[in-house]
Order: C-alpha cells, then structure tokens, then sequence
C-alpha cells in the first residue's frame, strides 16, 4: 500500500505509456511526410458538397466551401509539426544562449537576466505571440512561429540558466577555471553535455505547447492565415458551424489532442529515462 | 521602452481607426495630428515617459477616454475571475495531485492523471465552447457570456457571468499545475526524510502531511507565481469566448485599433502586477522555506 | 468564423460608407416586418439588443465608426429628415421645407416645442451648429464631402434655416439625414450626448453593454418600450448563443447561415430575411497592369462562379448581383447576364488579352469573415483558368493604409455596406481606379438632375457601363438577417445605413 511497494506497477505503466507516447508521435511524423507524396484529394479542390457529414469519400466531411477535411487534416499534422519544431528551434536558440550567458555574468547582470526572464514568463506565451504576430508586417505561418518561438525562449532561457549555475557550482568546473580552461571551452565540454537531458525533455513539453498556442493564436485571428490547413484555422472555421456541422470542430480537435497527448507522454518517457529518481523507487 | 519601441513597429495608423472610406486626404492629416502620429518617433517617445512619471496612461486614440479608468473598470473583471479560477484550480489541483501521486497504481489515480493529460492538451477555447454547449445551452444553468451591465452592483449576477469563464481557466491551470503537484508528491515519497521519519514510528500519512507538504510546497509556490500571473492577460481567450469586458479584451481590440495609449497603459499595468505577484510568491517561498531566506529576490 | 474579433471594431467602419446620390426616393422594399401587434406588449419592458459592432466612441464625426449609426441614429439623435428602413427620406426634425426654382435655395421649418435632452430647446442656431460640427475642419466624417456644394447657412429666425448651395443637389436632404442634430451648448460629445431623439443615453460599458433610456419629454410618439441595452459581442457564436439562451432579445445583423440552422425551426425565435445594401466585391486595381485591361477583368469576372461561392457562405440565402447596384436602389437593373461564370470564354478572353498562359497576382484579402474563405475559393476557380493568386492576409487597419490610402495593390476583397454608393463609380481617384469619363460626366449629372426621374435614368446609364467595363467583380449581396425571440416585435428588418431604430420595438408581457 505504500508507493514503495507500488513501484514495479508504475514502471511498467510509464513504459508502456512512453511506448503509447511515441507511437503517437510516429503515427503523426509518418502522416506528415505522407503529405509530401500523396493525398486524398486536391486540398483546393472544392468539388464536393457545403458542409457534408463524414462519408466514405470523405472521412471527415467536408468544409463550407466542400473541401475536403480530412485531406487538410493530414496538411495540418505537417504544419503543426512544423510549428512545434520551428518555434522550438528559435526558443532553444536564443533561450540557451541567453540562459548560458546569464550564468556566466557577473551577479549583477545575471540578477537583471533572471528578473526579465521571471518578467517574460509570467507573460503568457499568448501575449508574446500576440504581439510579435501584430508587429510583423503581414501575418504569416512564419511570423506565428516566430512569436512562439521568441516567447519559448525564456522559459528556456531561465531553465538554462539555473542548470548551468548548478554545474558551473561543481567542483570540477572550478578546477577546470583554475587550470585555465576558457569560458567557451567549458561550456561546450562540461554545461552543455551536462543540461542537454534535461533541457531535452522540456523541448519536448514546449514543443506540445506550441502546437497549441498556434491553435489559440488562429482562435484570435493571428494565427497562420489561409491557404495553411493549420488546426488550430480548422477549429476557428469549424466553431462558426458547429451546431450544423460537428464533425468540422471535431476532427481537427482529436488530430490536435493526439499529438501532444503522445509529445507529452513521450517527454515524460524521456524524462524517466534521464533522471532514475522518478522512476519508482531508488 | 521596449514596449514603445515594438509597438511603433506595429503597421498601420492609428489615425486610420478614426476613419472609413470616403475619407480626404486632409481629414487623414487632421487625424492623424489629433493622434499624435505624424510626431516624429522621438517626440512621442519624450510625451509618453513624461506622462507615465506622472502615472498618467493618457486618453485613448479611438474612444478619447482616459485609459486609466477604463483599465480600472476592466479589472472588476479580470482580477475576480483571475482570483477566482486561481482558488479552484488549487482547490482541485492539490488533493487531486497528491491522490495522483500517492494512489499511482490504484485505477483512479491513473484515471487523474489521464485526465489531465487531456486537460492540458485541449486549446483553451475548446474547453469554454464545451462547457458553454453543457451548461449554458442545454441546461441553461449559467449565462453563455457577457457581463451584467451594473457590473458588481448586482453581485449574484455578476457572479452568475464568471461562472462558466472560472470554470473554463480554472480547469484548464488545474490540469497543468496537477502535475507539478504530482511530481512534487512524488519527489517527497522517494526522499529519504520520510522514510526516516516513517522508520522513527510517524504514521504514514502523518508523516507526508508533516513533512512532505512543507517540502513539497516549496517547488509549487514558485509555480502558483507563474501561472497567476499568467492568468491576468491569458483570460485573453475566454473573454473572447463568454465576451467579457476584461483587461484581455482591452488589448486586443487595442493592438487591432493600433490604439497604442490603450495597449501601453495595459501592458504597464499587468508588468506592474506581474512583478508584484512574483514579488509575493518570493516572499511566501522564503516563509516556507528557511533554505531560501538569504536568497536574493527575483533569483531563485 | 474567421478572426471576428477585430470585426466588433473595424469591420463596419471600414465598409464604404455612402455619398448620397439622390434626393428623397421612394423606394419600397418587398419586406413587411413581422410587426403584427401583439394582443398586449410591456410598454415598460427594456430590450435587449445583441451586436457585433460596438462604437469605438460615441461621437459620429469624431471616427465613431458604423456602430453609433446602429446605436444612436433615430434614437439619440434625429435629423432634419429621416432615411426609413424602407429606404424613403421623411421629415424628422424639419416640419416642411421648401426649394427656390433654380434649386440652390433650401428654406427648412423646424418643428416646434423641440427640446434636447439637456432641456436645451431647438433652434434654427443649433442646427447650423450641427451642419458646421460636420463640415468642419477636424470632421472626420464621411459624409462631408458629400455636403461640399453647401455655401451658406442662415437662421433668419429660430424655426427657419435657409441653405443656399453652390451648385445643384438633388440629394440634400437624404444627405442631411446623416446630419445628427446636437445641441449647440453640448460639449464632450465622445462619451456623452446631446440629442432630441426618444432615448437619452444611461451609461456605456466599454466593451460590454451600451443602454438607453426611454425620453419622457419626447416630442413625437413615445417609444413602445422603456429602453434598450445593445450588448456588443466580438464572437459571432457568442452572440448567438446569447440569444439562444435567453440574454439578448435580437441579433442585430447575423453572419452565418449555419447559426440560423438553430433558430428557424424554433417556435421561440423569429428569423426575418431584409433587404441588404452589403456588397462583397473583388476590387481591381483598375489603373494597373493586368487589370488595366478591360479584357483581363471580365476574364476573372467569367471564371468565377458566383452562384457556387454564395451558396458555400450563404447557404439558401443572399442574393447574386451583376453590378454594384442592389435591387432595392432605383437605378438597379438586373445585369447578372453580364459576365455570367464561363470559364471557356474568360481562357479565350485572357488569351485575347495576351496571357494565354494566365498571370500571377496578390490578392489583399483583410483578415475576417467572410474574405479569408472567398479568397481561397478564388484561388482555387482561377487556378482552373490558369490564373495563379497569392492570398495575402491584413488587417482590417492595414487594409486602411496600403490599398486605400496607398493605393498600393493588384486586387483587394471587401464589403461595401452602403445604400446609394454607386458614385464612387464616378470618382477616378477611389482606391480601385476605375476612369471611365462617361460614368463620371453621368453620374456628375445625375445630382444636378431637375427630377427623381432623370436622376434614376443617369445612374441606370452609368450602373450598366460599369457592369460592362467589369469595373470590379461584384460577387454577391449579403443577405439582411435579423432573429429575436418570438416575442419580441417591430424592429426594423432592413438596417439601411447600419440603423436600428429600436423605438417600435414591443415585448410581449408575460
């Protein structure tokens, strides 16, 4: 009755569940390239019927103008990873080095790092994006990327920074500073080998993030424009014909919640993996 | 500064919210010197530090209204909502997160984590759309949207219109802070203090709420921190979904009118307020944890 | 629904809004609304009204946008005459009124026993006051253009004002049906008001709520209710879920037929289908290449099909147009024969036109309902003749600054809502460039015209050769919907110009 004795139960539970996580994603990742080769229909095609129910020709129906959905499904997995991974990429980008060089600053710099990084989070990555989309000059699957990512990137940021202090705080790292070692060698030899674990399940986390905060920013109008199948634009045009047509709302709505309902369990898979400790019981 | 700078490099005018088609060059011109908007940047920049030294957000571009009072009726809204949908996630989060730490492998306490993981990967509109289609359509229990025109004059009615947008965040940071909560449940089950404690004769649950919660709790309060301040302009959503008169609601039809006194004074306000809220979580962690209590504020 | 929340803002106020043509016309709209006296209503009941476009501010030459026209024409304020819902110009605020023999002299009686709301009583002073806040230097009004040809303004006593014009306007008083009368000691007209019409303003919550209050010491016919509270919304889904569940008793304009699907089967609810001024176009830009050439522009006008575009949005409602002119203005001609969709004479057409290959274009498309989705289905029909189109998305502002003021675009998407707006046909500087000399003398003419007749005979003239020319691409006109529970009776149906006279408006009693 005590999590001592419950732990075999959840490391074969997380296995499996980081097995079920993965899955997800490579159902995903495989669609998304499928994309690339072969659809369904001619996404632009508006040869079918308004608004017609799923169907055996059409496995999701179609939209107002009879397109047809599932096939903007499928162009959706491609854009949301690209979203994901997009915006991951800047935000770890800038995130790390910002979150590096703060570690490396005097205190003074590194308490003004910290404190605007606390400022930037606690602005919620909507605000940031909504900003940053209304700022560039037309909005743009880019731009909605961009805005996520410059918004990751202090979550990032702040994370990096507090594990690089806790490395930089080992005995090691002072005995390498003494001997002379620079401070860009120590960084690439000891910080970042010794972060990447940990900064990789974050990715990860964020990466989920993004793809729903692009859901949101279209839910507002700023998100990617048309002719981008975004799901989060499917939803949006969904919601305005959902008493008549449902299925428009929620298709796009289960393709989104598989995704990062498998990105989520895949981060925390890759998280037990890296840290034993929460494996069960030491 | 930075919000001056990144605001004027919104395109557009300004001015053109004022006008329709049909408008001359010389009533663009005149709108445009109403609003300020053919100064040069510089210009601008002095005339909104003087004012703000003066706590003085100005008047809006569009409705010509002072921008301080408006922001001060948004927040009637948006920090009872705020305050509101913050004390039902706890409310849920907590107990929920611990039972899901605790009861991993008994069938409920996956149940909750499940849950959760849906929670978190639903976008927020999704949710308010469905608790809108349940109990405002079909049973009719709580009002779709809007906000009583008496605002808190009439409290059971103003309380009435929050329902379903509390509802809606609260559920949505429940599901996110759930987790932190689980996770730090779990990191007290597997130190070695509790087993300690538990081997010098504590009862076990005597001994989680004895020393895992002041353990725990720690990690958690950083966190509320976060996602309290997050609540206050990430209403921004579900205001548009019950329509709201929140500060969200304000600045986004400010970023639309390029109303950019509006935006400011928003965006200056909720820094303020993020920075006190972040101040306070700093506060009540060093309280908790003596460990923290020669720590610098701001630097955790 | 696409990005409705800058639609609250900005949607109306960028539509085109008219420059009156004509004098008073009659002009009867087929639609009697539902306004069968109920056998006994709440004269004390306050009606809830629910709308997606809130005034940015409350003063009309001040860039309130189209929203104070819904909130406050006829309700707040009245004029010197009265654009009905059924689109004829009436007497309001001028009894009677006369005209000298060349038409340049307008002599107008006031009505008397006239107050503001202030306790202000009406004068001659104050409706020169009125005219002059909207010809004024710093009116941001768009109708000031259209009161240019006004020289002189006389108050020879307090009942009488004589207007002397420069040159002949057929269609002053229409125009001066735009003219809010406002007390002449009024001041800070953005949040507050000064008007004689049957409500006075109770308070505004930004964002959220604007309510009126019945005027006791109204000079005409008191209204049938004892207010309303216009309830603004930025969702459309929102709104009518509001409906749906009891908090608002109208919807003011609806904008999707897929919400109707839940109101018209329903005892509850009324569905009226008006008469709508709500053009959606595709605007070229007339004075460059490609579409500089008449050819090119009837070439896309064929390869579009209307009919399948209008039912996609619309469903079973809206009406298909063949010019800018809607079947309720006088001058309206059906003219859909004219470049009718076939798309084997616009690939012969562009081939005559030296693009047998087709050509690319960007297609400025602002950012909300309905444009987005009509940009995309004209992608995909021009695709079929070989015409390729980039979809550039802006907002509504932006839209403001690089096509209208810029004039920096190939070809635009937009919703011209006004009533009477064909002579922006007539002037070669609008955004969309069209020049054509014989439109601009026709429709010049047709405002100095001695009649109604001659008037309508000029316009009809000119609304066929910009159909001809394919001046624009004239894709459709919106449907005109309004719903509110059963019971709720005698608003008007039409919305002409954005209003909504709420004083008729009648709740049963439970």
């Amino acid at each position: 009755m005590s999590a001592i004795a419950a732990a075999p139960v959840r490391r074969s539970r997380r296995s499996w569940l980081f097995a079920i996580g993965l899955i997800l994603v490579g159902i995903n990742v495989a669609v998304a390239l499928l994309t690339l080769v072969w659809l369904p229909y001619d996404p632009s095609s508006t040869a079918g019927g308004r608004l017609e129910a799923p169907s055996l020709l059409h496995w999701a129906g179609t939209d107002r103008l009879g397109r047809d959905l599932f096939t903007q499904i499928m162009i959706g997995s491609r854009i949301a990873l690209m979203v994901g991974a997009g915006a991951v990429a800047i935000g770890a980008a800038i995130g790390v080095t910002l979150g590096v060089l703060s570690a490396f600053a005097t205190r003074l710099l590194d308490d003004a790092f910290a404190a605007a990084f606390d400022i930037l989070i606690a602005f919620p990555t909507l605000l940031l994006a909504m900003l940053v989309v209304a700022a560039s000059d037309t909005a743009s699957l880019g731009s909605a990327i961009l805005a996520l990512g410059i918004a990751i990137s202090a979550i990032v940021a702040r994370l990096t920074r507090i594990l690089a202090k806790r490395v930089i705080g080992m005995d090691y790292i002072t005995a390498a500073r003494t001997s002379g070692t620079s401070w860009p060698q120590i960084v690439i030899k000891h910080v970042l080998p010794n972060i990447w674990p940990t900064l990789l399940v974050n990715f990860a986390l964020q990466f989920g993030l993004a793809v729903i905060a692009e859901a949101s920013l279209s839910y507002l109008g700023l998100g990617a424009p048309p002719p981008n199948a975004s799901w989060g634009r499917l939803l949006q045009e969904a919601q305005g014909t959902v008493y008549t047509a449902p299925f428009g709302a929620i298709a796009p709505g289960l393709a989104l919640l598989i995704l990062v309902i498998g990105i989520n369990l895949s981060a925390d898979g890759l998280r037990d993996i890296g840290d034993p400790t929460r494996r069960g019981s030491r | 500064m930075v919000l001056f700078a990144l605001l004027r490099l919104l395109p557009g005018d300004p001015a053109n919210a004022l006008l329709g088609v049909g408008a001359t060059a010389q009533q663009i011109a005149s709108a445009k010197a109403q609003v300020g908007s053919d100064l040069p940047l510089t210009e601008q920049f002095v005339r909104f530090v003087s004012s703000l030294a003066r706590f003085d957000l100005g008047t809006s571009f569009v409705s010509q209204a002072p921008v301080g009072a408006e922001i001060l009726d948004r927040l009637t809204v948006t920090i009872p909502i705020t305050l509101l949908s913050f004390a039902l996630a706890i409310i849920l989060a907590v107990p929920l997160g611990i039972v899901a730490a605790v009861k991993a492998d008994r069938w409920y306490g996956a149940v909750i984590s499940v849950v959760s993981q849906l929670g978190i990967a639903i976008p927020v509109f999704w949710v308010g759309i469905l608790l809108v289609t349940a109990f405002a359509i079909n049973i009719r229990l709580f009002p779709s949207g809007g906000f009583p025109r008496h605002g808190w004059a009439d409290p059971l009615n103003a309380l009435r219109s929050l329902a379903l947008p509390v509802l809606t965040i609260g559920i949505v940071m429940a599901s996110s802070l759930l987790r932190y909560v689980r996770s730090a449940t779990q990191d007290v089950l597997g130190s070695d203090y509790l087993r300690t404690a538990r081997a010098l004769g504590s009862g076990y649950t005597e001994a989680l709420l004895r020393h895992g919660v002041r353990n725990g709790v720690v990690p958690i309060i950083s966190i509320l921190g976060i996602e309290l301040a997050s609540t206050f302009l990430g209403a921004v959503v579900v205001e548009k979904v019950f329509a709201l008169p929140g500060l969200g609601s304000m600045l986004l039809l400010g970023i639309s009118q390029r109303d950019y006194p509006n935006v400011q004074g928003v965006l200056f306000v909720s820094t303020l307020l993020v920075l006190l809220i972040g101040f306070v979580a700093d506060l009540v962690q060093r309280l908790v944890d003596p460990r923290l209590r020669d720590r610098a504020v701001g630097s955790p | 629904m696409s990005n409705s929340i800058f639609r609250g803002v900005t949607r109306r106020q960028f539509g085109v809004r008219a420059i009156a043509a004509t004098a008073a016309m009659v002009a009867l709209l087929g639609v009697s609304p539902a306004v069968l006296a109920q056998a006994a209503f709440d004269k004390d009941a306050v009606i809830e009204i629910g709308s997606l476009y809130e005034p940015q501010n409350l003063d009309n030459t001040a860039g309130a946008g189209q929203g104070i026209n819904e909130a406050f024409n006829g309700n707040v304020y009245e004029a010197l005459f009265a654009l009905t819902d059924a689109g004829t110009v009436v007497n309001s605020l001028a009894k009677d009124y006369t005209v000298s023999a060349d038409g340049l002299t307008y002599t107008f009686t006031l009505q008397s026993g006239v107050t503001f709301h202030s306790g202000d009583p009406l004068t001659s002073a104050d409706v020169k006051a009125s005219i002059e806040r909207v010809t004024a230097e710093a009116s941001k009004s768009s109708r000031k253009k259209s009161l240019a040809t006004i020289a002189k303004i006389e108050t020879p006593d307090d009942a009488t004002v004589v207007i002397t014009l420069s040159e002949k306007s057929i269609s002053l008083p229409y125009n001066l049906s735009y003219v809010w009368i406002v007390s002449d000691t009024a001041k800070s007209l953005a949040d507050s008001e000064d008007g004689t019409g049957p409500y006075t303003l109770a308070d505004w919550r930004r964002g959220s709520t604007l309510s009126l209050d019945r005027n006791d010491k109204y000079w005409g016919t008191a209204p049938t209710n004892a207010g309303v509270t216009f309830n603004y919304f930025t969702d459309a889904t929102a709104l009518n879920n509001a409906l749906l569940t009891g908090a608002v008793d109208i919807i003011t304009s609806v904008q999707s037929p897929d919400a109707l699907a839940q109101f018209k089967d329903n005892a509850d609810f009324t569905v009226t289908n008006g008469q709508s001024t709500t053009k959606e176009i595709l605007a070229f830009n007339d004075r460059v290449a490609p579409f500089d050439n008449v050819k090119v522009r009837k070439a896309i006008a064929r390869a579009i099909d209307d009919k399948k575009l209008l039912e996609s949005i619309w469903g079973e409602y809206g009406t298909l147009i063949g010019s800018f002119v809607p079947p309720t203005d006088p001058w309206y001609t059906d003219l859909t024969a004219v470049d009718a969709y076939d798309p084997a004479s616009a690939k012969a057409l562009l081939t005559e036109a030296g693009y047998p290959d087709g050509f690319t274009f960007k297609l400025d498309t602002p950012d909300y309902d309905p444009h987005p989705i009509v940009a995309e289905f004209i992608k995909s029909e021009l695709a079929k003749v070989g015409v390729t189109v980039e979809i550039n998305i802006i907002t509504a502002n932006e839209w403001y600054t690089k096509v209208y003021q810029s004039l920096d675009f190939a070809a635009t998407l937009q919703e011209h809502v006004n009533h009477r707006d064909i002579v922006f046909y007539g002037n070669p500087d609008f955004y969309w460039g069209y020049n054509n000399p014989k439109v601009i003398e026709l429709i010049k003419q047709s405002e100095a015209s001695a009649t109604v007749d001659e008037q309508t005979a000029k316009l009809l003239e000119a609304n066929k050769l910009i159909a001809e020319d394919a001046a624009s691409d004239w894709l459709y006109l919106y449907p005109q919907i309004v719903v509110s529970a059963s019971s709720v009776t005698g608003y008007p149906v039409n919305g002409l110009n954005s209003q909504f006279f709420a004083y008729n408006i009648e709740k049963a009693a439970k």
